[in-house]
C-alpha cells in the first residue's frame, strides 16, 4: 500500500515538475515576446514621434510658401478673400440685407446739386421723388 | 554483510520530516499562486523594458500644429581599444553620424579612453551605426527638444537647456505644466502658426525695406486675450544652441520697454472722452507750439492754426493732445494708466517681462508728454493689452499664450460708449489721418500711428525713431489687434523718404491684416471696399 502510494506520489511529483517546467518555459517565452513587443512599440512610438516632427517641419508655412512661389502660379489677391453665404445674392431677394447696410456706417456722398447751400437748413426727410435713388434701393424699402 | 536494521522511530521521524518539508514547499508555492492569481502579484521582475516617455510634453498651436517636441536621440560613445582598425572605424562612423572624420581619427589614435563620437543621433542614424557592426560602441539614450518651425516662433516659445529644462520663453514659463504632463497630452498654445508666419514675414519685409535695427509685432484677440502671434527680430535658431552673428535672444515685445510715442494718444483721448473733458468737434488751437515751463511741445509737421479734437487724434497732433490731457491732469491720468495695467509689470505666461518705467514726479509737464507717449516706457505686449481694453468694449484682458475660447470678463475700465467713440476715432485715423496706408479695402481697419524719438546721450535724437502702428479690425466689432514696431527705420522711396509710423509700420500692418483676415474667418465687407478703395 505504502509502495503504491509512494509510486503514485513520485509519478505525481514528476508530472507536477514537468507541468511547472512547461509553464515556466511558456512564461519565459511570453516574457521574451512581451519584451520584444514593448521594444517594437517603443521603436514605433519613436518613429511616429520623429515622423510627426518631420511632417511639422515639412509643412511649415514658410516652406510651403517658398514651394508655391517656385512651382505654382498662385496669387493672394484681394479678390480671393473670403465672403459668407449670407452675402451671396439670392433669387427674388433685396440686393443686401437691411441690417448690414444700416450697420455699415458708410457716408454716401450726395450729388453736388442736392447738397444744401451753406447756412441752409437741411430737411430731416427728403421729399419723395420719381427716382428712388441709392438709399431707397439699398434699404429695401 | 548484513545491514543494521533501522529503528522504526527513526524511520517515522524521517518520513515526518520529509512530509513537513514537502508540505512547506507546496504551501509556499500555493501561497505564491494565490498571491499571483488573486491579489495580482507583486512587482514584476520579468526584466521587460518599460516604455520610455519623453520628459516634456509637446507644445502645439491652436490648430494642433506641432511647435515643440522631445525627440528620441542617442549620444554615441566609442572605446577605441575595442576597435580593430581605428582609421576605418573613424571613416565609417563619420559617414554614418556626420561627425568630423579627422577629429575622430585623432581621438581614436591613442586606443584608450571613452570617446564621444556624436551627440543627439536620430533613430535612423543610430540604425545606420548599428548596421556597421563595429565593436566597442555604446549608446546613451535621451531626448532632445526639437522645434519644427525653427526661428519663426523662437522668441515666444523659448528654449531648453541640455538637461531639457526650460530656460526661456514659454518653455520656462510653462515648465511645471510641460514637465507635469505625463499622459502625453500636448499643451495647446494660443499661437496660430499661419498667423505667426504672416506676421514674421511682413516684419521681415518691412525690416529689410527700411533697414531697421530691430522690429517686432503682436497679433492679439482683444476679447479672449489670446496672443495669436508674437515676433521679435533679430531672432535666433532654437534648434541650435549657438547664436549666429546678428542673432538675438532678446524678446523685444516683452523684455524691452519703449517710449512708444503718439500711439499712446489712444489712452489720452480715452481718458478725455471718458471724463467728458473734450467734445470731438471742439476746435483746439494748434499754432506753432505749446510752451510748458521750460519746454515747448511741437508737432511733427505744421497742422494749421486749429483742428477739431477728432482731427487732433487723426492727424496726431502733440500740441492738441497735450492741451486736452491737461484738462484732466496728472491726478486722473496716473490712476487711469495704472487701471489699464500700464504702470505694473505684465502678468503672462512669458517669464521675460520688463517692468514699465515712468516718472516718479508726475506733474503737468509729465502728464502732457506722457499724453503723446514720451516720458513713459512700456513693453509692447503690455501696450497691446491696454489698447485691447480700449477697443473691446472697455474690459481689461490679460494676454495669454494658452488657448481658451472664452471671452475674458475682466475689470471694466471704461464705458462701452467711450470704447465705441475711440473705435470711431481710430477708424478716422485710417480714413482721414496718419494711418491711411493701413487701410485694407473690404476690412474696416482702425488704428493709430506712433513715432517716438529715441533718447540718446540725455536728449531725444530726431533721426533715431521707434515707428509703430496699432491696427484693430473689424473696427465696428473688434476682434483682433495687430501691432508692429520698427526700431530705427530709414525712409525709402516707397515711404516718400519718411520713416514715421504711418509711412513704415502702417502699410506693413495693412499687409498683415489683408493676409490674416481670411485665415481668421473675418469676412470681406464689399460696402467698405467700395467706400474706401
Amino acid at each position: 500500500m505504502i509502495r503504491t502510494l509512494n509510486l503514485a506520489f513520485i509519478i505525481m511529483t514528476g508530472l507536477v515538475c514537468l507541468g511547472l517546467y512547461r509553464i515556466a518555459e511558456e512564461a519565459r517565452v511570453a516574457a521574451a515576446d512581451l519584451k520584444a513587443t514593448h521594444a517594437a512599440i517603443v521603436r514605433e512610438n519613436d518613429a511616429l514621434t520623429v515622423l510627426g516632427a518631420e511632417w511639422a517641419r515639412l509643412t511649415q508655412p514658410k516652406r510651403i510658401q517658398a514651394l508655391v512661389g517656385r512651382h505654382l502660379e498662385l496669387s493672394d489677391k484681394p479678390e480671393a478673400q473670403l465672403s459668407s453665404l449670407t452675402q451671396l445674392p439670392q433669387k427674388n431677394a433685396p440686393l443686401a440685407p437691411e441690417g448690414e447696410i444700416r450697420n455699415a456706417k458708410v457716408v454716401v456722398p450726395q450729388p453736388l446739386q442736392q447738397r444744401p447751400a451753406p447756412g441752409e437748413a437741411q430737411p430731416l426727410q427728403s421729399a419723395p421723388s420719381a427716382d428712388p435713388g441709392f438709399a431707397l434701393i439699398h434699404t429695401g424699402t | 554483510m548484513k545491514a543494521r536494521p533501522v529503528a522504526p522511530s527513526l524511520v517515522r521521524s524521517r518520513i515526518a520530516l520529509a512530509t513537513l518539508f514537502c508540505a512547506t514547499a507546496f504551501s509556499i508555492v500555493a501561497a505564491r499562486l494565490v498571491d499571483v492569481m488573486v491579489f495580482g502579484a507583486g512587482p514584476r521582475t520579468t526584466g521587460v523594458a518599460s516604455i520610455a516617455h519623453p520628459m516634456r510634453a509637446d507644445l502645439v498651436d491652436r490648430n494642433g500644429v506641432l511647435i515643440a517636441r522631445d525627440l528620441p536621440v542617442s549620444d554615441l560613445y566609442a572605446m577605441p581599444a575595442a576597435l580593430w582598425d581605428t582609421d576605418e572605424a573613424a571613416h565609417e562612423l563619420a559617414n554614418a553620424t556626420g561627425a568630423d572624420e579627422t577629429h575622430l581619427k585623432a581621438a581614436f589614435a591613442p586606443k584608450r579612453g571613452y570617446i564621444l563620437v556624436q551627440r543627439s543621433l536620430t533613430p535612423d542614424r543610430r540604425d545606420a551605426v548599428m548596421r556597421l557592426g563595429l565593436p566597442g560602441l555604446n549608446f546613451e539614450d535621451g531626448y532632445k527638444r526639437f522645434y519644427p518651425g525653427g526661428r519663426i516662433v523662437a522668441h515666444a516659445v523659448g528654449q531648453v537647456d541640455t538637461d531639457d529644462h526650460g530656460v526661456s520663453g514659454l518653455e520656462l514659463g510653462l515648465e511645471s505644466s510641460v514637465r507635469g504632463s505625463r499622459d502625453a497630452a500636448p499643451i495647446v498654445l494660443s499661437l496660430d502658426m499661419r498667423i505667426q508666419y504672416v506676421l514674421e514675414h511682413e516684419i521681415e519685409e518691412a525690416a529689410h525695406a527700411f533697414h531697421t535695427k530691430a522690429a517686432g509685432g503682436i497679433v492679439l484677440n482683444v476679447r479672449t486675450g489670446e496672443v495669436l502671434a508674437l515676433a521679435s527680430m533679430p531672432d535666433y535658431e532654437p534648434n541650435s544652441r549657438r547664436l549666429e552673428p546678428g542673432d538675438s535672444i532678446r524678446n523685444r515685445m516683452t523684455q524691452d520697454v519703449y517710449e512708444l510715442g503718439s500711439i499712446f494718444k489712444i489712452f489720452a483721448f480715452t481718458l478725455a472722452v471718458e471724463e467728458k473733458s473734450v467734445r470731438l468737434d471742439e476746435p483746439i488751437n494748434i499754432g506753432n507750439g505749446l510752451k510748458l515751463g521750460h519746454y515747448v511741445i511741437h508737432d511733427f509737421e505744421r497742422l494749421g492754426p486749429a483742428l477739431s479734437a477728432a482731427m487732433v487724434f487723426a492727424q496726431s497732433s502733440n500740441i492738441g493732445t497735450a492741451q486736452i490731457e491737461m484738462r484732466t491732469g496728472p491726478t486722473k491720468q496716473k490712476p487711469f494708466l495704472r487701471k489699464l495695467g500700464l504702470l505694473e509689470p505684465l502678468k503672462t505666461e512669458l517669464p521675460e517681462v520688463a517692468a514699465p518705467l515712468y516718472p516718479r514726479h508726475w506733474e503737468d509737464v509729465e502728464a502732457a508728454t506722457i499724453a503723446y507717449g514720451h516720458g513713459i516706457s512700456v513693453n509692447p505686449l503690455g501696450f497691446t493689452a491696454a489698447a485691447a481694453a480700449v477697443v473691446n468694449g472697455g474690459t481689461l484682458i490679460r494676454p495669454t499664450f494658452l488657448k481658451h475660447d472664452e471671452v475674458q470678463n475682466g475689470e471694466r475700465v471704461i464705458s462701452e460708449d467711450t470704447s465705441r467713440t475711440m473705435r470711431e476715432l481710430m477708424r478716422l485715423v485710417v480714413t482721414d489721418g496718419t494711418g491711411t496706408k493701413a487701410n485694407v479695402p473690404g476690412y474696416d481697419v482702425g488704428g493709430k500711428t506712433g513715432t517716438a524719438e529715441k533718447a540718446e546721450n540725455g536728449s531725444y535724437a530726431h533721426h533715431l525713431l521707434i515707428s509703430s502702428f496699432c491696427g484693430v479690425f473689424p473696427i465696428s466689432d473688434p476682434k483682433y489687434l495687430v501691432f508692429m514696431m520698427l526700431d530705427e527705420p530709414h525712409g525709402n522711396r516707397q515711404s516718400g523718404g519718411f520713416s514715421t509710423g504711418g509711412a513704415t509700420a502702417a502699410p506693413a500692418v495693412g499687409q498683415v491684416i489683408a493676409r490674416i483676415a481670411p485665415l481668421l474667418g473675418v469676412h470681406r465687407n464689399d460696402i467698405f471696399a467700395a467706400a474706401n478703395p
